[in-house]
């Protein structure tokens, strides 16, 4: 059992430090940054984006049959399946969150990864953190941002509902944001591939309460971790939520005076909003006295 | 059991990270810069729970859910501003506020 704790670690050992060129690094970032700048969303032509999306998914496959080989060459050999499966799904989700140009569909691509990073969790033994990354990414944070997303595309439905708007389909500096973002991936791809090789894991502690149990799962363990170890950072977290919980309160529901008139529909004139916690504040039509009964008593 | 080296889950978490990044930077409204961001808080966990696979212990998890929070606090006030910044301009584009200089 101790060897198979290890197991992610055996390949470490037999690394020859080349496993991935850094030129070679260096040539696929910038093909694949070419490629994302013509896949985001811009004023091309379609045929454009589809060469874009073409170049960042050949980038990838290049990469990935790389890793593949390196995986095969070590002694752990043979490579998991479901890892590369998880892992591609993971990042052409991600990829399509930043290149729709629609937001309900970019979100719903996010939920894909979200489902994805689970999957990959699930391989490293977390399967508590699987949990709740489903119930709390997919199901809390991003209905939520579902939900916003539509309140916004419903209050400006007065063009037609399959026009996407213009900051949607016009990025702004795609070049120089694909340079830095691909510059900082190219860099941390060739700290990891270089200095991974380098750390040992910590030896398995048999009297260590908190190491992980391959069969029966880890969530009693990550508990009383949690609770043990981590007391102030739980409570912290709570405070924390409290805080988020309040101040997002107060910030959305302050009242928005709008000074230009023609943007206010004439629906909206009589206001339908108490102005104090009153609910004889409420306007009634018709009359002075909102106390007044405006209808005949049976 | 998985049978990769920790290189290739931190390289996952790399890519995403960089990918959220990206987003954030050329993308124009504001709802899908905030969900780049979750994004990179996405690489950033595969990261932490690798480590803590690979040091066989479970600080990486614990911090995991740590990020779970943060990154469910930052969406709820991320949302109540894009809220009270699209009733005052009646749109989500980010360059509307342009004219905030810092």
């Amino acid at each position: 059992m101790q060897l198979a704790h290890n197991a992610l670690s055996i390949p470490l050992a037999a690394v020859n430090a080349a496993a991935v060129q850094p030129v070679v690094i260096l040539l696929l970032c910038v093909a694949a940054g070419i490629g994302t700048v013509l896949l985001l969303p811009g004023k091309r032509e379609a045929s454009f984006r589809n060469i874009g999306g073409v170049i960042l998914a050949a980038m990838g496959l290049i990469f990935v049959a790389m890793l593949v080989r390196f995986a095969a060459g070590t002694t752990a050999g043979g490579m998991n399946i479901y890892f590369w499966v998880f892992a591609g799904i993971a990042l052409l989700g991600a990829i399509r969150v930043v290149t729709h140009p629609r937001p309900v569909y970019s979100a719903l691509y996010f939920i894909l990864t979200v489902f994805a990073s689970a999957g990959l969790f699930i391989l490293l033994w977390a399967e508590f953190m699987a949990a709740a990354l489903v119930l709390i990414y997919a199901g809390a944070i991003l209905i939520t941002y579902v939900f916003v997303i539509m309140l916004a595309a419903q209050s400006t439905s007065t063009r037609a509902a399959d026009v996407v708007a213009e900051y949607d389909t016009i990025s702004r500096e795609p070049f120089a944001a694909c340079a830095v973002g691909f510059a900082v991936m190219g860099l941390l791809l060739f700290v990891i591939f270089d200095k991974a090789a380098a750390l040992t894991p910590r030896p398995v502690d048999p009297t260590a309460t908190a190491t992980l149990a391959p069969i029966s799962g880890n969530t009693q363990e990550l508990g009383v971790y949690m609770f043990n170890s981590q007391l102030v950072n739980v409570q912290l977290s709570g405070l924390l939520l409290t805080l988020g919980m309040v101040g997002a309160i107060l910030i959305a529901r302050r009242r928005v005076v709008t000074h230009d008139a023609a943007m206010i529909p004439e629906t909206l004139s009589t206001p339908a909003t108490p102005t104090d916690d009153s609910p004889y504040s409420i306007p009634v039509v018709g009359t002075d006295n909102p106390r007044a009964k405006a209808y005949p008593e049976t | 059991m998985s049978q990769l080296a920790l290189e290739h889950y931190l390289a996952v978490g790399a890519i995403m990270f960089c990918i959220g990044l990206i987003g954030f930077m050329c993308r124009r409204n504001l709802i899908i810069m905030f969900l780049c961001t979750e994004l990179m808080f996405q690489g950033v966990a595969i990261n932490l729970i690798a480590f803590g696979k690979f040091h066989n212990n479970l600080s990486g998890q614990a911090f995991t859910i740590f990020v779970l929070v943060i990154a469910a606090v930052e969406a709820s006030m991320a949302l109540g501003l894009v809220v009270l910044l699209f009733r005052q301009k009646n749109t989500l584009d980010a360059d509307a506020w342009k004219e905030l200089k810092g």
